[in-house]
């Protein structure tokens, strides 16, 4: 008894100082990665760099790819919600008509028109820089795995009911043509689409935001505000910002429109990012990935099951994966859905790590659960395909993340390459194991 | 019900008394039913197909000039119909119908490919069809084929298209196809709230269409023409009774143009409705949308005859393009996707092909060639080429393709299609200036 509460405390020690280092490693990891690229910081909103930095590990002798299952995050866009846009500038006018700005304040009010007019009319639509990503992102696909880009290839692409989405899809349409004659292609855009590209699920979504949830959440999101410095250097008259002005929401809403210039034209020529401190700008990083972790990823606060939301495009995939194997010639699934819908994907995977489940926002940092890695704008996550020839029983698979190499969680041989029948495996019992719980769960309540 | 009686007899005696007074002169008078009959859904007006070739040639260009620029309205392809309203009107009636029992085995039959449809439609509401996708693809690819010293290696083609999804896809499917055939071609595309002001102005004023004259000549115009009791017999077994829960103005109407809209797709396609219309059902519905289209977007004197201008910040726009274009060595091709809606008062507006009509006698339209069907098929366009020997050529010279069909215009040309772009810029701001 004794011999074995030792054993067991030595091997919690172990794992707590493995911990704690892995945790102060990865800390200082994401804060290295946001001081190298402020931009980062802008988390589910960050222009991706699609460029053909990664390298691909050569696959097992004799086999060669012949399907690619690609599902794609819109590129960069404007601001969906114009409120972010004309809220803003209407506090700012109204201190300003008041005299309540600071010089800074009144500079910002100055940047913040600026941005108003980039933005009018444009909400929620692709910029140039989105349109490039896609383009960029084709390009470097084909010629990664120029086998699979030839005469006999087949597309078939789809996209959501959402224009930014249509036109990344279109614009990836453009650089394949572009790029190969003849081109069979055959692009669809429907509401039809919608049950396993973009689904609704009321039962699993309502549970996001429960009491116990928001209770954990606010406080999260109080020990990383203060909001003082910033409403000092904007405002004059600190009465005038207690009785007028919800520092917390201004101070997202300024720090939202100083990650989203990053897509359009004008960045490099207006910023917002000088108002907050470096300390600021990780907090509000912070605060959004906590909220995108609890709403869209594996958080045990709410049970942890948000990112089943997308089980229907995990079984797709996996019967996909069966009913491609006796196609003669290589095959590509290009389809185009929301940043929500690829970072809930990646979660329920669990690639590389990010199924992560905890229910200590803190720990996110530590865990490198970082929403800007999983699912950026012009991001994706390609599930390709290898056999050495059409009858080959051992067919194997590799992910790639946002372009590199994922981990999967099953065991190989070859990683970064799995064998499909272990994955599939894997990933049907998942997903049976989610439902048969839900199901019997649903069957207690009658 | 006496009045409905009376109606009833009034709409049954006109029918004969038109098919008696139609038919002898058939050869002389109806050369839009010759097109119905050979075509049928030349009757459906904005749910007219586009055709699958083009057999017209096109005039040599003009003797020491070359096409240098090429600027265009289209329409996005083939689609599914855009609500579901349009099909739940007769589908209801057919509903009611049936839960009394007044449905003839041919009535059952009806109800039944209703569902199919109403079923296979679910959820595409809008939605591009396959067909629609191979429209534009192949107007695209006749573009480029037609025009390669415009579409040629290294030429800016930007594309703009109006903000719903069908016209975004029309316009990928036609850039892409574009691209197959030049791959070397530099394509933009742009969908923005943006560009909506010109893109797709619907006016608000003008919307007031149906004035209280246009109302009484257009009550008058399609009095004797709505209705079809061949139809009512066919499907409900007491006509009578079944009025009182059927509107049969309404449910034939509604139930042709289901039928009419099955021929804008290619799989699924069910033909089944269209074989309870004969070509007199057709062309009787022709003619009533024909005169509402005019009414609506045609210089229609009984309204003013001021509709087409809903489109004047297009063609404004179209003229400051191609100023600004005309200064380029090279200025490519600029495209644009959007609706039936702005193409039409376009065409109206600028008198293409004599489509700047004005009566106040919807009698007149047919006889004088106003012919809705044949601006706005689904993937209908309206290209202007434009040509000069070289870049500082001041004499510009220019033809407008409608539906890649060379078009008139209302002016003198310089010779065979061509006409002098300042004479039509002149001729345009002039109209415009006009308009309070």
């Amino acid at each position: 008894m004794n011999l074995l509460s030792v054993r067991v405390r030595r091997i919690l020690g172990i794992t707590f100082s493995a911990l704690a280092a892995v945790s102060v490693q990865a800390q200082t990891e994401i804060a290295k990665e946001l001081k190298a690229d402020m931009n980062r910081a802008a988390g589910m909103f960050y222009t991706r760099t699609v460029d053909k930095s990664h390298k691909d590990t050569p696959p097992p002798a004799g086999k060669k790819p012949f399907y690619i299952n690609h599902y794609g995050c819109p590129g960069a866009y404007y601001l969906d919600k114009p409120e972010y846009y004309t809220d803003t500038y209407a506090i700012f006018a109204r201190a300003d008509s008041l005299d309540k700005l600071t010089p800074l304040g009144k500079d910002v009010f100055r940047r913040i028109r600026v941005l108003c007019d980039d933005a009018k009319d444009r909400y929620g639509e692709l910029t140039e820089k989105g349109a490039q990503q896609s383009r960029n992102h084709v390009r470097n696909l084909v010629e990664r795995f120029p086998e699979m880009f030839t005469a006999k290839g087949y597309y078939s692409v789809r996209s959501i009911v959402e224009n930014r989405c249509i036109l990344t899809m279109q614009e990836g349409l453009l650089q394949l043509s572009a790029m190969q004659q003849p081109l069979v292609a055959r692009s669809r855009v429907s509401y039809q689409e919608k049950p396993f590209m973009n689904p609704d699920d009321k039962q699993l979504t309502d549970r996001r935001l429960d009491s116990l949830t928001n209770i954990r959440y606010e406080r999260f999101r109080r020990l990383n505000s203060d909001e003082g410095r910033l409403m000092g250097a904007l405002f004059n008259d600190q009465n005038y910002v207690i009785t007028h002005i919800d520092a917390d929401a201004l101070s997202r809403q300024l720090f939202v429109l100083a990650s989203d210039i990053q897509h359009t034209d004008i960045a490099g020529l207006v910023t917002l990012y000088d108002i907050f401190t470096p300390q600021e700008i990780l907090r509000h990083w912070r605060k959004q990935n906590a909220w995108h972790y609890i709403n869209y990823g594996g958080c045990t606060l709410n049970g942890g099951y948000q990112a089943y939301l997308q089980r229907a495009l995990l079984r797709n995939m996996m019967h996909m994966g069966d009913s491609v194997m006796k196609r003669d010639n290589p095959l590509m699934h290009l389809r185009y859905t929301h940043a929500s819908v690829v970072l809930s994907l990646v979660c329920l995977m669990d690639l590389d790590g990010y199924g992560l489940h905890t229910e200590n926002l803190d720990s996110l940092e530590a865990y490198g659960w970082a929403n800007y890695r999983i699912a950026p704008l012009g991001g994706s996550i390609e599930m390709i395909h290898y056999r050495s020839e059409k009858n080959d029983p051992d067919v194997l698979v590799k992910v790639l993340l946002n372009g590199h190499e994922a981990r999967l969680p099953v065991e190989s041989d070859c990683a970064p390459y799995y064998h499909w029948r272990d994955v599939k495996r894997y990933y049907l019992r998942k997903l049976y194991r989610y439902e048969n719980r839900r199901f019997n769960s649903n069957a207690k309540k009658k | 019900m006496k009045k409905n009686k009376i109606r009833y007899l009034i709409v049954t005696l006109l029918t004969i008394h038109y098919s008696l007074f139609t038919f002898p002169f058939a050869s002389a008078q109806p050369q839009v039913m010759q097109i119905i009959k050979k075509t049928p859904s030349y009757a459906s007006c904005n749910y007219h197909i586009y055709p699958d070739s083009i057999t017209a040639t096109l005039t040599p260009s003009p003797e020491g000039k070359k096409p240098f620029y090429i600027s265009h309205y289209g329409r996005h392809g083939s689609r599914y119909i855009s609500s579901r309203s349009g099909y739940d009107i007769p589908y209801m009636m057919m509903q009611e119908a049936d839960s009394l029992d007044e449905l003839t085995p041919e009535g059952q039959r009806v109800l039944s490919e209703m569902k199919v449809i109403m079923r296979n439609t679910e959820n595409r509401w809008g939605e591009l069809t396959g067909y629609g996708k191979r429209q534009l693809q192949e107007i695209g690819q006749r573009m480029a084929e037609r025009f390669p010293e415009v579409l040629c290696p290294g030429a800016t083609v930007s594309g703009v298209s109006t903000v719903v999804p069908r016209c975004i896809e029309s316009m990928g499917a036609c850039l892409m196809q574009m691209l197959q055939v030049c791959p070397q071609l530099k394509v933009t595309m742009q969908a923005s709230q943006r560009n909506q002001w010109y893109m797709n102005h619907q006016d608000r004023t003008l919307r007031r269409y149906m004035t209280p004259e246009a109302k009484k000549a257009y009550d008058a115009y399609i009095a004797h023409r709505l209705g079809n009791t061949r139809l009512m017999e066919l499907i409900f077994k007491n006509p009578d009774i079944v009025k009182e829960v059927v509107d049969e103005e309404q449910f034939s109407y509604y139930l042709m143009k289901m039928g009419l809209f099955q021929l804008n797709i290619n799989y699924n396609q069910s033909t089944y409705l269209m074989s309870l219309f004969d070509t007199d059902d057709l062309y009787l519905m022709w003619q009533i949308d024909n005169a509402l289209w005019y009414i609506q977007h045609g210089a229609c004197k009984l309204n003013g005859g001021r509709q087409p201008y809903s489109q004047r910040y297009l063609l404004r726009q179209l003229i400051a393009d191609a100023d600004s274009c005309i200064r380029l060595d090279r200025p490519g091709a600029q495209l644009r996707f959007g609706h039936e809606t702005v193409l039409l008062p376009l065409v109206c507006l600028i008198g293409v092909n004599g489509f700047d009509l004005e009566t106040d006698n919807l009698d007149e339209l047919e006889e004088k060639g106003w012919w809705c069907s044949s601006v706005f098929p689904m993937g209908c366009n309206l290209q202007f080429i434009f040509y000069r020997s070289h870049p500082k050529d001041p004499d510009v010279l220019f033809k407008v393709l409608l539906n890649e069909e060379e078009a008139t215009l209302p002016l003198t040309p310089v010779s065979g299609p061509y006409y002098r772009w300042t004479d039509f810029r002149q001729y345009c701001l002039d109209k415009l200036s006009k308009f309070q």
